[in-house]
Parts: C-alpha cells; sequence; structure tokens
C-alpha cells in the first residue's frame, strides 16, 4: 500500500478556513480529520500523518485524537459502515443478539470488512440513544432504533440495494403524553 | 499571614500554594498519582480527594460569621476536591482520610477503580518495592478486590523506543509521561490512544521514542508500566543500595542516585535538585554505570618490554618515583583532567608543586553545539570549571599536543582523560617518554602508558566537581574497593543485604571490588617514602588543602556541599574556545 495521500487547494483553503475560527493551533485536528475522512473515505496512519503535517502538530496527538472515537476510521472501511452499540443500555436491551446475528448475515465479525468491500462491523460505545436501544448506526450517520432481527434483515436488505433507510423520528416520551 | 487548617491543625502559608504540595511540604502523607510537582495538572487520578471548605465572610460586618459556640461557619464545597489542584485560600479548611471517614472512603474506592483491570503481577514487575501504587494500596486500599470479571487484556512488551519498554495492561494514565514529552523534553513523542478501559500510552504509528530523555518517564510512571529495556529484571529494587551521586558524563553535573548490588552498579536515576537538574537526567548518563563496572583498570600495570604487566603497588611507587627522580623537574609535563575530581587534580598538582613544577596543563573536552540548552552541555567533562578554579593552565588540544611531544618534556603525568581516544594526541607521540596514566578505565591512552596507577572512580571515593553553571557538588562513595568496607566507612549507606547479610551468605557476593585507590592516596604513599607526607589521610583532608588554598573556594566543605545541595560559586566567564 504505497498511496500517498495529499490535500488539494481546495481542501487546504478549506483547512485555513477551519483554523481560522480557532484560537490554538491544537483544536482544528477534529474537523481536519473529518475532512480528510470525508475525501479519503477513512483517516488511516498516512492520513493521519498528512493531518498532523499540515496543522503542523506533534503525530502523536493527531494519533491520540483519531483513536479515541470510533467515528474516524483508522483503516479501510467498506462502503456502508454499520456501528452497533454494545453500551450498557443497549446491550441490556440485547445489543449483543443483534451484533451477532449481523455477523452471521454478513458472515464477518465485528471489526472487519465483507470482501467486496461493501459491508464493515463495528462494536461501538454509547451513542447516545439509550432510549431506543438496542440500536446501530450506519456510516456515522443514519440511527436504526428499537433493532429486532426482522428490522435488521430489512436494513441490509436495503442496503444491498444501496439504499440507504429512512431515517426515523422518535419522539420523546414526554412529548407523546404532552400531546394526548 | 494567611492562615490553613488542615485536619484541625493550623498552618501558615504565604502565596497561593496547591494544597497537596503544601501537605507534603508539611510531612502530611497524601495519596496521588497523576500529580508531579514539575508538570502541570490535570488531575485525571482522582486519588488526592479531600473534603474542603471556606469560611463564610460578611461583607458587611467584615468579619467571618459565627455559630453558637463562637466557631467560624464552614461552607464545604459540595463535592470532594483534589488536593493537587485545589489553590490554598486564607481561612480555608481541609480534611483528609485523617479526618473524614468521606475521604477515606474515596481514597479506598478510588483504589479500587484503578485496579479494575490493574494486573496483580507485582512478583514479578520492576516496580515493585517503589512503586505508589503499590505503596498507597497497602495504604489505603480495599482489603481485596469485588471485580471478578476477566481483566481487559492490552499489549504487553511493546518496544516503545530503544530504551523504554511498555506494559500497557500495567498502565494507569496518569499521563505523566505524555507530560513530559510534552512539557519537559518538548518532543511531543507520547499519546494517549484510544479510550474508556482500553487506552494507553502510545507513540504515532512509525515513530520511535527515541526522546534524548526518555528514561525520565520510566522513574515518574507512578506504576509498572513504563520500564528501562536496559535495567529491566535486573534486580529488585530492596536488594539495592541507594547512594547520592553526581553524573560525570556532562558539564553539567546531573544529581544522581547511585543503585548497587554485590559492588556492581545496576543502574542510575536522577536525584532531585533544583538548582541543577530538577527531577531529570538524560539518557545517556545512565548508561554511565558501564564504566563504573567494566573495563576496569584493577592492579597497578607497567610496560616491560612493550608487554603491558601486572604489577604491584610497591612496584608501581618504586617504578613513579624512579622515573620522576630521572629527569629535572623542568623536563615533567603534568596533564590535569577536567573528568576527574578536584581531589585528584589537586593531589596531582600539590605533589609536582613540591617538586618545582608548578604549572599544570589541561584541555578541555568542549564540543561546541553539541549539547541542547537544557540538561547535555557542550562540555563532555564534569570538571572544567573545577580545573579553572585551581588555576590549571588552559590550553587547546592542538597546544597540548605541541607541550607533549615538545623535545625537552621527558616524564608525562597525565590524570584520567583519553587524550589518544578523543584524537588530541596518538600514540606516536609518547615515544621515548616516560607516560605514567592515572586512570581508572583501560582505554587507548592507558594503553600507551609505560605506567598505569588504577584509581577509583566518582562512585568509589568522594569527588567533588564544579559543574559549567559553577556549582560545586560531590559524590559519596556508593561501591567498594578492595581497600573499602561499607560497614567501617560511615558515609557509605547500607542496603538491607549490606545490614543484615554475611559474607558466608550465597545471595551476596564480596566479589566484583576492584583493586584501586584515589589519586591522593598513590601520591601520599610516595611522599612517606620519601618521608615528606603530604598530610592527606582522607578524601576530605584534600578538600581541607583545596579550600584553604584556593581562594574562591575558600570556607567551604562538604558538610557544607551538602547542606547547600551543591555550594554555587562565581566563575570566570573567559572561557577559551576550543
Amino acid at each position: 500500500m504505497s498511496t500517498t495521500y495529499t490535500f488539494s487547494k481546495e481542501d487546504l483553503a478549506e483547512i485555513e478556513k477551519i483554523k481560522a475560527k480557532y484560537p490554538d493551533k491544537k483544536s482544528p485536528v477534529m474537523p481536519v480529520l473529518w475532512l480528510a475522512q470525508d475525501k479519503f473515505g477513512h483517516v488511516n496512519d498516512d492520513v493521519q500523518k498528512l493531518v498532523a503535517e499540515t496543522l503542523d502538530l506533534p503525530p502523536a496527538h493527531v494519533f491520540g485524537v483519531a483513536t479515541f472515537y470510533t467515528q474516524y476510521y483508522k483503516k479501510e472501511m467498506g462502503k456502508f459502515v454499520i456501528d452497533v452499540c454494545t453500551s450498557f443500555s443497549c446491550q441490556a436491551c440485547g445489543a449483543y443478539d443483534i451484533l451477532h446475528y449481523i455477523e452471521d448475515q454478513l458472515g464477518i465479525k465485528a471489526g472487519e470488512t465483507t470482501a467486496d468491500g461493501k459491508f464493515s462491523i463495528q462494536s461501538v460505545e454509547c451513542l447516545g440513544a439509550c432510549g431506543y436501544a438496542p440500536m446501530l448506526q450506519i456510516t456515522n450517520g443514519v440511527y436504526c432504533n428499537h433493532l429486532t432481527k426482522e428490522k435488521v434483515d430489512v436494513i441490509l436488505d436495503k442496503l444491498k440495494k444501496d439504499e440507504m433507510p429512512a431515517f426515523e423520528r422518535i419522539p420523546f416520551p414526554q412529548h407523546t403524553t404532552a400531546k394526548s | 499571614m494567611a492562615e490553613i487548617f488542615i485536619d484541625n491543625v493550623r498552618y501558615e502559608f504565604e502565596g497561593k500554594p496547591l494544597v497537596l504540595q503544601f501537605m507534603l511540604d508539611n510531612g502530611l502523607d497524601h495519596p496521588f498519582f497523576c500529580y508531579h510537582p514539575s508538570l502541570s495538572i490535570p488531575a485525571n487520578c482522582r486519588q488526592c480527594y479531600v473534603e474542603a471548605g471556606t469560611p463564610v465572610f460578611n461583607r458587611e460586618t467584615n468579619s467571618y460569621e459565627l455559630d453558637e459556640s463562637g466557631e467560624r461557619v464552614i461552607r464545604f464545597f459540595p463535592k470532594l476536591m483534589t488536593a493537587c489542584s485545589l489553590e490554598a485560600s486564607d481561612g480555608m479548611v481541609i480534611k483528609t482520610h485523617r479526618t473524614s471517614e468521606l475521604v477515606k472512603r474515596a481514597h479506598k474506592d478510588t483504589l479500587e477503580f484503578i485496579l479494575v483491570n490493574h494486573p496483580l503481577d507485582c512478583p514479578i514487575c520492576d516496580q515493585a518495592g517503589e512503586c505508589p501504587l503499590q505503596i498507597q494500596t497497602y495504604k489505603y486500599g480495599p482489603e481485596g478486590s469485588r471485580f471478578e470479571h476477566k481483566k481487559v487484556h492490552k499489549p504487553k512488551r511493546i518496544k516503545l523506543g530503544p530504551r523504554v519498554i511498555l506494559d500497557a495492561e500495567r498502565c494507569i494514565n496518569c499521563t505523566r509521561c505524555v507530560r513530559f514529552t510534552d512539557e519537559i523534553s518538548k518532543s511531543h513523542q507520547l499519546t494517549i490512544i484510544s479510550r474508556g478501559d482500553k487506552n494507553y500510552p502510545a507513540t504515532a504509528p512509525g515513530m520511535e521514542f527515541d526522546d534524548a530523555y526518555s528514561l525520565n518517564t520510566v522513574d515518574i510512571c507512578p506504576v509498572g508500566a513504563l520500564t528501562s529495556a536496559d535495567f529491566r529484571f535486573k534486580a529488585r529494587v530492596w536488594e539495592m543500595n541507594q547512594t547520592p551521586g553526581v553524573d560525570v558524563t556532562n558539564g553539567k553535573g546531573c544529581n544522581i542516585d547511585v543503585w548497587t548490588r554485590d559492588n556492581l552498579v545496576l543502574r542510575i536515576t536522577p536525584r532531585y535538585n533544583a538548582k541543577v537538574n530538577d527531577h531529570w537526567m538524560p539518557d545517556f548518563g545512565r548508561e554511565d554505570y558501564r564504566r563504573m563496572n567494566e573495563n576496569r583498570i584493577s592492579r597497578p600495570e607497567v610496560n616491560l618490554d612493550g608487554d603491558k604487566i601486572k604489577s604491584s603497588w610497591n612496584n608501581a611507587e618504586l617504578t613513579f618515583t624512579e622515573a620522576i627522580e630521572d629527569v629535572n623537574p623542568s623536563e615533567i609535563l603534568v596533564i590535569g583532567s577536567a573528568f576527574s575530581s578536584l581531589e585528584d587534580n589537586y593531589a596531582i598538582s600539590a605533589y609536582f608543586n613540591r617538586l618545582g613544577v608548578n604549572d599544570v596543563y589541561f584541555t578541555p573536552h568542549i564540543e561546541a553545539g553539541s549539547g541542547d540548552g537544557f540538561l547535555i552541555s557542550d562540555d563532555h567533562y564534569p570538571n572544567t570549571n573545577g580545573c579553572r578554579a585551581l588555576g590549571f593552565n588552559e590550553v587547546s588540544a592542538a597546544e597540548l599536543k605541541s607541550k607533549i611531544t615538545d623535545k625537552s618534556v621527558k616524564a608525562i603525568i597525565s590524570l584520567e582523560d583519553d587524550l589518544i581516544g578523543r584524537g588530541v594526541i596518538n600514540a606516536g607521540d609518547l615515544k621515548g617518554k616516560f607516560f605514567a596514566y592515572f586512570g581508572s578505565n583501560n582505554n587507548e591512552t592507558s594503553k600507551a602508558a609505560d605506567l598505569v596507577v588504577p584509581i577509583t572512580c566518582s562512585v568509589e571515593t568522594i569527588s567533588s566537581y564544579i559543574n559549567v553553571d559553577g556549582i560545586l557538588q560531590r559524590t559519596v562513595p556508593a561501591k567498594e574497593t578492595i581497600y573499602t568496607d561499607r560497614k567501617l566507612n560511615l558515609e557509605m549507606s547500607l542496603g538491607r543485604l549490606d545490614r543484615y547479610g554475611t559474607k558466608f551468605d550465597n545471595w551476596v557476593s564480596d566479589s566484583n571490588k576492584v583493586d584501586c585507590i584515589p589519586t591522593w592516596e598513590f601520591l601520599e604513599r610516595i611522599s612517606r617514602n620519601q618521608n615528606s607526607s603530604l598530610g592527606f589521610n582522607e578524601s576530605g583532608d584534600v578538600f581541607e588543602a583545596i579550600s584553604s588554598n584556593i581562594e574562591s573556594l575558600l570556607g567551604i566543605d562538604y558538610n557544607k556541599i551538602d547542606e547547600l545541595q551543591g555550594v554555587q560559586l562565581e566563575i570566570s566567564s573567559n572561557k577559551t574556545e576550543v
């Protein structure tokens, strides 16, 4: 793998804009990592190095930030990354059953990518949707809530046809009771 | 003066001390892990919890509010405070584990939490015996563990760099090492990666932790996560003797602790001295233990028809005396050494002054630009200012070479300084002249000598040095020679094995002693053979002679050096560039 990663002129202009928003040097790391991930699809070691060089920061610092968040992909991932929350609330509601079911359906383990490069599965920490547990998130985007095996089948079928599942609006219980 | 009440005892303070540091300064024991006096304060280990409160001040009456019994009303912070980051304020009330059950409980619970994933491998851990986590768990920790699940496993035996090895499972993520590389060595090579119970310190991918100060992270690591690749598994801490010393690999003269067992120096660690090195020292200074143990000159050596043979001290003394008597004082060249102590240098100059040789020459080992402005100086030798203070003639390498090769010089006496090894002269320059070398280690120069007198090195006798900043410091003998005994020499420290072991125990070794004596002792013996004592019976006598003869050192003795942790001297700025 000897791909060299570079930022284009437009990217660099964007990075300058990001830098201007913050008083210190370390702060733009996260938005610039996002920018890099949008561009390259991941932030592997080389991309992290590129970000560190661009922002004139120690590579160790960028590495620390990138590894802290599961949302930054430290290696090349499938087209759809299925982040299954396995933190406390989801776990109590059967998140591991869901995770293992998805693993069986796709024939890979958490942390792996399918051979066709379409799916990756990650077991992640709390995504802040404890009220709708168990849940998963697709490629840092759509949340799929109140998961059941049937619901997972539907989601996977859609994804196999390159369709994103629709965003589900789930009102807070207090809002629903206020209406009635 | 501002006052603070800690466990119902009143203390006075000035300025804005931090409560934890203030307690430690006042001899109050308090647990902590992440706090380090020379680093920033992240307060992330949460071990130093205290209850803290401030008196209620009534602005209208301009006085403290009092309760029914006339005591000040104290408003406590709603939660426990970390003492490390809490600034003392006037009238503040602190309750520690000594007076507060809540704090006691907090210390215990924090420790239980820290220990959840900590491996129970103290019996094979290098840090055991000097481990804050171990010590504080004994003092403040829970009796047992309530966690019966499998511990989280993390990488072990990661070579972070050439000198530091990481055991991630032992790490408690105090970030001391990360802060050290960010704030002290400024190499920014370390970071904490990942999060939750999976995090541990690491370098960026593909990068090595090759910081010139990397081993300091091993010292400040409060657990056994970072260990020295060199010292790993060599000795248990409680088996070793810890003796204060001075680093001689460098002009800075970092204060060190010399750790010995069975008369071998096993490791060197920095010792705190605010004036010189704070808590730190460069990595290469720690390698110096090899010089103290290995390749030592033991017993005098004389050159017999081109062969080096070991000789008796008597023979060495005779050879030396005869060679000196054979030539005129004007034909003797005496070379002092910026590597050797004040005592050694002074003894040699005192001896030859009496013979009528008034000039002692030395050439410093300074490489401009080789230092880093922190603890690595351009000067490679520890005592350049010492030689200057003794009034030696400072000459360049070329000048010294021309002096040595001068036809009128017939006898050369050189104190430990590898003149050939560092390229000042070559072996051919000494042809046809009597060359006596006083040294503790074999090197190119000792090979070329007609007479080699083995002398003690910095850890075998009291040696004083004046560092690049003009601070006079001294070492204490840490390692026995075959003529010294740590049980008889009160200056030497006794370790557990020395105190409770005997020579006949099979876990104590009496070997590893070098047959060498201090320079002054050799010269004193020769003088006595000629019925004219120099008056040196111990290092202290030599130092006394120095301090009474050298104006800039007037009135200084070993006690004063110890008391002041190094005496700051005025140094002249006319340093010659070499």
